[in-house]
């Protein structure tokens, strides 16, 4: 395991450039180019933030930092684990000739997804000073946070990707589970507006912890609860350990799976 | 100085065959290929083979399509894991196997020379004081900013060998590299690996190409179906594994048994057709029908094309090609320049006749195929699938063809 580790470090490098790589040719040739990466996103924020604020009223004040915070929140975790989930097989080809640690693949992608979501973050607190939201010391707890999602979503990532080697359905059946578990979580809609009887079920959502631990210091501008952290941090262990043991124990066997 | 810079002990690798056998019969995923996991045949590329090769070394791998050549070296590259035993490389590795496998087409060149040297973990520092160099060697300052889906395959190969070269590896591995890239970026590959040598790299070199093994190679290792079957002096190794070809033994491994998994893909690549007349066995003949795949030059050279129609009264055209290893056509007839029957029977043999074999010595790949009158439909080709070798009867001429000729001289 520790040669593993100081290998990866030796391929410093090779992760720099393909990060590099990915986030230079996503936009290639088109014209707004790198603005897209917060184009996409908000447009999607404002079209959620109409529709639930002005057609179907939660009675939240502030709705679109509540909404802004939450959905940085979930596409931290979706869109890295969606994009990420391809890796190996997207890059099968270099895979089978030459030596490189697998891990590299997988962790640029999550690098790059990372690049984003820091810069839609930024734009959150752009959108937090228009609005008049409160800025306070607790928002210290947002790189906490961010740490926290990067982990989880990289050994979520690193489950996925080990599946979608051996089935290649994987990544569809992510990209729906995904669209199921989006209405499941409280991103567009707080806590309080779901009946009582499915509060409970809320408690086995994983992804119910990390948006909450992150809105809390944006939008309700306060720590979240220890008891809502402890679960967070022992999800992201959990599942980060789950992830790098199985993707370290299997990747010397990935390319009898490539063609 | 000699350090022992590659070691295997005992290496071996098991494939299963089915992974590549359930992507090829069934869309991959559905609920049968799941259920049928279970039925996979092991198969052993590699077996039992037990190495060291150290600092200014030039190691020559030979042995028959599918002996397990490729497997050893892309195990000791690191790229396919051993199943039993163990291999350890000291130093840095130059796998000169695909070359530009490492480009990814969007880039340019210049973001791909990054690129490259990062997977091979050249320090960026390195990379940054020889790109000029770099881009020199490779004579493609014009296009450098141009992305590499739009360079020609041999300026591919130009750059991403230019990179490697560069580098300073411990350990060269070569997979038939000579095999691509037109005569001069063959000698500068050449002159490339003496200088590695020099340098005291290692360098692993698998080829067809025997007389390059004899020319530059110390030593010599001989496969056969995966296990080390000589291994020893490069010449000694060359007379073991022409043996080894001789008997039909290996005449059999040649032209018979179907390329195991990691060459499957090269398989399908090299066999193409519709199947409405299939070619089910090509032979090497002697003028008494010995079946034999080592000639001299002037010999009378016979193939034996076994056919099946699976239509009655199916019209074909059937052809033959030799190729330089270096896959350089060098005649390609077909029967539509004979007299040849105008309907087949159902099954037969059709027989090629060269009465006096005008190749020299080396080794030769030979293509068979029937197509349709048009020769339009591709109904079995077979490309550079078999291969035989030719020995010398002296002379004092060179290349690889003799053309009927004469010299003359007129005073004045």
């Amino acid at each position: 395991m520790k040669r593993y580790l100081r290998e990866l470090i030796q391929y410093r490098d090779l992760l720099v450039n393909l990060t590099l790589t990915e986030l230079k040719l996503r936009y290639r040739n088109s014209v707004l180019g790198f603005l897209w990466t917060i184009l996409n996103p908000l447009f999607y924020l404002l079209v959620l933030a109409f529709v639930f604020s002005r057609i179907i009223k939660f009675e939240v004040p502030n709705y679109t930092i509540f909404l802004f915070a939450g959905l940085a929140s979930w596409l931290m975790i979706q869109q890295t684990v969606t994009i990420a989930t391809a890796s190996i097989v997207n890059n099968q080809a270099l895979i089978r000739r030459v030596y490189v640690p697998k891990m590299v693949f997988p962790l640029s992608n999550v690098f790059s997804r990372y690049v984003d979501h820091a810069i839609l973050i930024l734009v959150l607190f752009g959108f937090m000073a228009v609005f008049k939201a409160a800025f306070t010391w607790s928002l210290l707890f947002v790189p906490v946070a961010i740490v926290l999602h990067f982990f989880f979503s990289w050994g979520l990532s690193l489950i996925t990707t080990v599946a979608h080697i051996r089935i290649r359905d994987v990544q569809h059946v992510v990209a729906i589970l995904f669209q199921i578990l989006f209405y499941a979580t409280p991103v567009i809609y707080p806590l309080d507006v779901l009946p009582l009887r499915y509060r409970p079920f809320l408690l086995w959502n994983p992804f119910y912890y990390f948006v909450e631990c992150f809105r809390f210091p944006v939008f309700h501008s306060s720590l979240p609860p220890g008891r809502l952290v402890l679960t967070a941090l022992a999800l992201t262990v959990v599942t980060f350990a789950v992830g790098f043991i199985l993707f370290y124990k299997k990747e010397k066997f990935f390319v009898f799976h490539l063609s | 100085m000699e350090k022992t810079l590659i070691k295997t002990e005992s290496a071996g690798v098991k494939y299963f065959l089915n992974y590549e056998e359930g992507a090829a019969a069934a869309p991959r995923g559905t609920i049968r290929t799941l259920l049928e996991r279970k039925k996979r045949k092991e198969f052993w590329a590699l077996r039992d083979v037990s190495l060291e090769i150290r600092s200014g070394e030039i190691f020559g791998v030979i042995g028959s399509n599918g002996a397990g050549k490729s497997t050893l070296l892309k195990a000791v590259a690191g790229i396919i894991p051993v199943t039993e035993g163990e291999i350890s490389v000291d130093g840095t590795i130059a796998p000169l196997i695909e070359l530009g496998a490492a480009f990814n087409q969007e880039l340019t060149g210049a973001e791909n020379i990054y690129l490259s040297g990062s997977i091979y973990r050249i320090p960026r520092k390195t990379i940054r004081e020889n790109f000029d160099k770099i881009v020199d060697f490779s004579g493609l300052r014009r296009f450098i900013h141009t992305p590499v889906k739009n360079y020609s395959s041999g300026m591919f190969i130009r750059l991403a060998f230019s990179i490697v070269i560069f580098f300073k590896p411990d350990v060269v591995l070569i997979d038939e590299v000579f095999s691509v890239g037109d005569a001069v970026f063959q000698q500068r590959s050449f002159e490339k690996m003496l200088f590695f040598k020099e340098r005291g790299a290692a360098i692993v070199l698998v080829t067809h190409d025997l007389n390059l093994i004899s020319q530059i190679c110390g030593r010599a290792l001989v496969l056969s179906r995966g296990k080390a079957s000589f291994l020893g002096k490069a010449e000694e190794a060359i007379n073991h594994y022409l043996k080894l070809i001789k008997s039909r033994e290996g005449l059999e491994e040649d032209a018979r048994r179907p390329e195991p998994v990691a060459v499957a893909a090269a398989e399908d690549s090299r066999r193409w057709g519709t199947r409405k007349v299939e070619i089910v066995g090509v032979d090497f003949v002697d003028e008494k029908g010995n079946r034999k795949n080592v000639f001299a030059t002037g010999d009378y050279f016979e193939a034996r094309l076994s056919y099946v129609s699976h239509e009655a009264g199916v019209k074909a055209v059937f052809g033959a090609a030799f190729n330089t290893i270096y896959k350089m056509l060098i005649y390609g007839p077909n029967t539509l320049e004979s007299d040849f029957p105008d309907s087949l029977p159902e099954r037969g043999t059709v027989r090629f006749v060269v009465p006096r074999l005008p190749l020299f010595e080396g080794d030769y790949l030979f293509s068979a195929s029937v197509y349709d009158p048009g020769l339009t439909v591709a109904y079995d080709h077979h490309e550079m699938m078999y291969f035989f070798r030719v020995v010398s009867r002296g002379g004092r001429d060179f290349g690889c063809v003799r053309i009927d000729s004469r010299w003359e001289i007129v005073s004045g």
